[in-house]
């Protein structure tokens, strides 16, 4: 029987059709099932993918001198790196910028090739490479503003101030010891990226609120730099292997400069060797030699049992203690504690450490902060060494008083000096004035700490007036007398222990302790330097530089000169004689 | 079911009557297009040609083409075409082997598939599904009365499916092959053809197809990824993943238009093959109901114009254009929502695409006017046999 083929045809349609309405059906079900069932799981896939995690980091704090100039800064700097995955020809966009970033083409292919998601392909370069790579238009390769720390004045407090790695780590001096505060913090923020990995979620955020905070310190550059200068001549000048000085404010324990020298330059640090790093007046300790004497005689006056008169017999140049001998460079018969210190005689210090004991002796070495950490603001301060009195020898009691057998840092010393300056208190030096926050507010202001009375005043002002006499006439200080200031200052020529723990031959520290003006101290100054060849004799050696150092701080300073007129008049009239 | 009682509420316009609930599906799913063409392909724009609206101005430029060919095609009698199937058949074939044979076919992607011309890269493989299903219109309907038998019913069909299948597996074009012998079993279905032909020549077609399938390593990689997309989310699985990854982030109600992500170069092809994903990112399923939807009602009023006509010549051609139609968008979208294996086949109407854009909407207009011829009462019915 034949059917009807339009009714055929209008039957299999709707048999057509209803596979079809089957399908869009199915397909509508799938899409639910993908959009509302697998929705969250899919979502998040896809949110892993293009959501990045991106750390936004705020600027590291600038170190400040005392007026406000800057010795470290951070400033931006563009580093370039790649997403190898993004990279379709890791030969061809090697070859493009190899001469660009200065890097082997061969180099650069291997790190584009690598299946890793980030590669650095060079960190801080300047901004006509980055320009130049921009213009390359490689796709995959990634702009990162980075901050690059910079050290402005180069050489100048470099062992001072340390430096930080190319991460914005602290990793010496100033720069480590403030790393908290200076630190940028940081935050992680979720960006979303396309898969070309460029951002399209809006300009990028203030970051201010994140940078570091600002140190400044109390060093003040130009008398860094006066510092500096007269250092380094002192060292050239008598060929010494290194040398070093402090400067510090005696009422307040600031350190106004501290050198060094040979210099380090942390813009470069990498070039320099480890020993050049150290912040040796702060971390090396070294036998003071004759500089000791100060205090050995501070302690006799101020515990009343020797005067500043009182005499001593000097044994003409040569004193037996048990095995040991005791020699004077200069045979001296009898000597008042005054003259033991101005012609710096060691049998006489030792006669004056036999009178006061090795107790009162220690008490007082050790109430002027030796064998013990000052509590500076640098790291890898040492105590030096002060053993303790009991355990001393019969020999050791009358060493130790000129300087020998015991050990002690710049700081040490220099923090010493500035208690008998500033009338008998011992103030903690510091490095540090103030920490500033991003928005200029000081957060925290340091403030003169006493640490303890050590002498008074009056003692204070009789060793003052005894060391006067060092820079006098006569004195062995001579060299360190100032045009138009009084001077007080104490010479020293420690002989250097050898690696076989005996003392070396030839191998001496030269150093002049002192302060000025002596009628109002504002400077104390210790200049050390470390096996001179010319000439060995601390006077000689390390007084004329504390001489340049006070006199052109002083005037840097706007002390007025106390009898500046008559001296000058004196000099001028000597050279009309002359 | 009676003719008249079923007549589309159609409205008159300027002595045609045009069915409105089709007409405004397909303009609805053009403008559809038009918005999400851009949202899906500004940053690829300005990335290749320095403004965001490269893509957009082209698709609105070929919607209004588009727009014409409908109104032409609707005033053209359909008969016409039975005059001019193998014309057509020829002219479709000659074009697929300009792909193959001469200058002016263009490369890209790993498949030869365009033909240069100039302000057009023109698709053949369009054109020759259209000439397809206007010759197995034709020939189903001439050959009625001997429709059963094999070698008039059957064999000169999948000679003519043979050709085609020949020319565009050397492009190579295998999403088309589907398309075009499945739009041969149906309308050869559809048409009167036995059964027993049509299943009996599937059933060693499989192992045939198995073997096409196994033959081209990035052929097994690309089923083995549809099997598990996420093992594969470096390469093969890769367009799957995101584009499942484009539904999932668009939930219920979607990002927003111009919101979405995935079009930002982690989805290829958002623009053309996978324009869906990005409905479903920023229209979320809502969105994708309602394309859904409009693609129903026009499957619907094709299957309606079909069965609605006397003439069997117009019912093959109606019920050709709209499973063909069908056919394109139930694969593309199980492509997007991963129930099929990646095709290089387009969402008509949706996706960006000259060619297609003219072609379909052209059939559209095709649609309608064989509608238009029943209403008017015009039509000879097909009682020779």
């Amino acid at each position: 029987m034949k059917t009807d083929p339009s009714r055929k045809v209008r039957l299999r349609s709707a048999v057509v059709s209803l596979l079809f309405v089957a399908l869009f059906g199915t397909i509508a079900v799938r899409a639910a099932q993908l959009q509302v069932v697998k929705g969250s799981w899919l979502s998040s896939r896809a949110e892993r993918q293009y959501q990045r995690v991106l750390t936004v980091t705020g600027k590291r704090g600038t170190i400040v001198d005392t007026n406000g100039d800057p010795l470290a800064v951070s400033v931006q700097a563009t580093s370039i790196a790649a997403d190898p995955r993004l990279i379709k020809d890791p030969y061809g966009a090697a070859k493009r910028m190899a001469p660009r970033l200065n890097i082997s083409r061969k180099v650069l292919q291997k790190k584009l090739a690598s299946k890793r998601h980030f590669v650095w392909l060079k960190r801080e370069v300047t901004p006509d490479v980055v320009e130049a790579i921009r213009g390359l238009d490689i796709a995959g390769l990634h702009f990162m503003a980075e901050t690059s720390r910079v050290y402005p004045a180069k050489t100048q407090a470099g062992q001072l101030l340390g430096f930080a790695s190319i991460d914005g780590r602290g990793l010496e001096g100033v720069e480590f010891f403030y790393e908290k505060q200076l630190q940028a913090s940081s935050h992680k923020i979720q960006v979303a990226k396309d898969a070309l990995g460029r951002g399209f979620d809006g300009p990028p955020r203030e970051t201010t609120a994140l940078n570091g905070k600002d140190v400044q310190l109390t060093i003040d550059r130009n008398i860094q730099f006066i510092t500096e200068k007269a250092l380094e001549e002192a060292v050239t000048t008598h060929e010494a292997r290194n040398g070093l000085a402090v400067v510090m404010a005696p009422d307040s324990g600031a350190v106004l400069a501290l050198a060094h020298y040979p210099y380090f330059n942390p813009n470069a640090f990498g070039d320099f060797q480890r020993d050049d790093w150290r912040n040796r007046a702060v971390t090396d300790p070294f036998e003071p030699g004759s500089t000791m004497k100060i205090f050995s005689a501070a302690a006799a006056i101020d515990s009343g049992l020797v005067r500043a008169d009182s005499i001593f017999y000097c044994e003409n140049g040569a004193y037996r203690i048990g095995r040991n001998t005791v020699h004077d460079t200069k045979e001296h018969g009898w000597l008042s504690l005054q003259q033991i210190v101005k012609y710096s005689s060691n049998i006489g210090s030792v006669k004056v450490a036999e009178t006061i004991g090795a107790k009162t002796l220690h008490r007082y070495l050790t109430a002027f902060g030796f064998g013990s950490r000052t509590g500076i603001d640098c790291p890898g301060e040492t105590p030096g060494r002060l053993s303790g009195y009991k355990s001393w020898s019969a020999i050791d009691n009358g060493a130790i008083s000129f300087g020998q057998g015991v050990s002690v840092s710049a700081l040490q010393l220099t923090a010493a000096a500035a208690a008998i300056a500033n009338g008998g208190r011992l103030m903690q030096p510091y490095l540090v004035k103030a920490i500033i926050d991003a928005s200029g507010k000081v957060v925290q202001q340091r403030s003169p700490k006493t640490v303890r009375r050590v002498v008074s005043p009056q003692t204070a002002r009789t060793i003052q007036k005894i060391l006067h006499t060092v820079t006098t006439s006569g004195g062995t200080g001579e060299a360190a007398a100032l045009e138009g200031y009084t001077v007080c200052g104490k010479t020293g020529t420690a002989q250097k222990i050898g690696p076989d723990g005996r003392y070396a031959p030839g191998k001496y520290v030269s150093s002049f302790l002192g302060f000025a003006p002596a009628e109002a101290p504002a400077l104390a100054i210790l200049v050390v330097v470390d096996e001179p060849r010319k000439s060995h004799y601390g006077g000689q050696v390390a007084g004329p530089a504390f001489r340049t150092i006070a006199q052109e701080t002083l005037h840097y300073l706007n002390v007025m000169p106390a009898h500046g007129m008559e001296r000058l008049r004196v000099a001028i009239d000597e050279e009309v004689k002359g | 079911m009676n003719a008249v009682a079923d007549a589309p509420r159609a409205t008159r316009i300027s002595g045609l009557t045009y069915d409105t609930k089709l007409l405004f599906c397909v303009l609805f799913l053009v403008g559809v297009g038009i918005v999400m063409v851009f949202s899906s392909s500004s940053a690829l724009a300005l990335k290749h040609y320095d403004t965001s609206y490269y893509f957009l101005k082209r698709q609105t430029l070929f919607s209004l083409l588009g727009i014409c060919a409908l109104v032409i095609c609707s005033h053209l009698p359909y008969r016409l075409y039975r005059l001019l199937a193998y014309p057509i058949l020829l002219g479709a074939i000659g074009a697929l082997l300009m792909v193959q044979f001469s200058s002016l076919g263009v490369t890209a992607g790993g498949a030869r598939r365009w033909l240069d011309l100039g302000f057009l890269r023109f698709q053949p493989s369009e054109l020759a599904r259209m000439a397809l299903v206007i010759y197995l219109a034709y020939s189903l309907s001439k050959k009625q009365a001997n429709i059963r038998r094999l070698s008039v019913g059957f064999l000169p069909h999948v000679v003519v499916l043979g050709i085609f299948t020949a020319l565009l597996l050397a492009q190579p074009d295998f999403g088309s092959v589907v398309i075009f012998t499945t739009i041969t079993w149906i309308l050869m279905f559809v048409g009167g053809v036995p059964l027993r032909w049509l299943l009996g020549f599937l059933l060693p077609l499989l192992p045939l197809g198995y073997y096409y399938m196994m033959s081209a390593p990035y052929r097994v990689r690309r089923l083995l990824s549809f099997l598990d997309p996420w093992q594969y989310p470096a390469d093969a699985g890769y367009q799957t993943i995101h584009s499942l990854m484009a539904f999932g982030s668009g939930g219920v109600v979607g990002t927003g238009i111009g919101k979405g992500v995935q079009k930002l170069f982690y989805l290829p092809e958002s623009h053309t093959d996978f324009i869906f994903s990005v409905i479903g990112e920023e229209l979320g399923l809502v969105g994708v109901w309602i394309i859904i939807a409009l693609y129903t009602v026009l499957f619907w009023r094709g299957v309606r114009i079909a069965r609605g006509c006397d003439d069997l010549f117009g019912a093959l051609l109606a019920m050709g254009i709209t499973t063909a139609i069908g056919l394109q968008v139930v694969i593309n979208m199980g492509v997007t929502l991963g129930l099929l294996p990646t095709k290089g086949l387009t969402l008509p109407f949706l996706s960006y695409g000259g060619t297609s854009l003219l072609l379909n909407m052209g059939a559209i207009g095709i649609l309608m006017n064989i509608g238009m011829a029943r209403h008017r009462g015009g039509g000879d019915r097909v009682h020779r046999g």
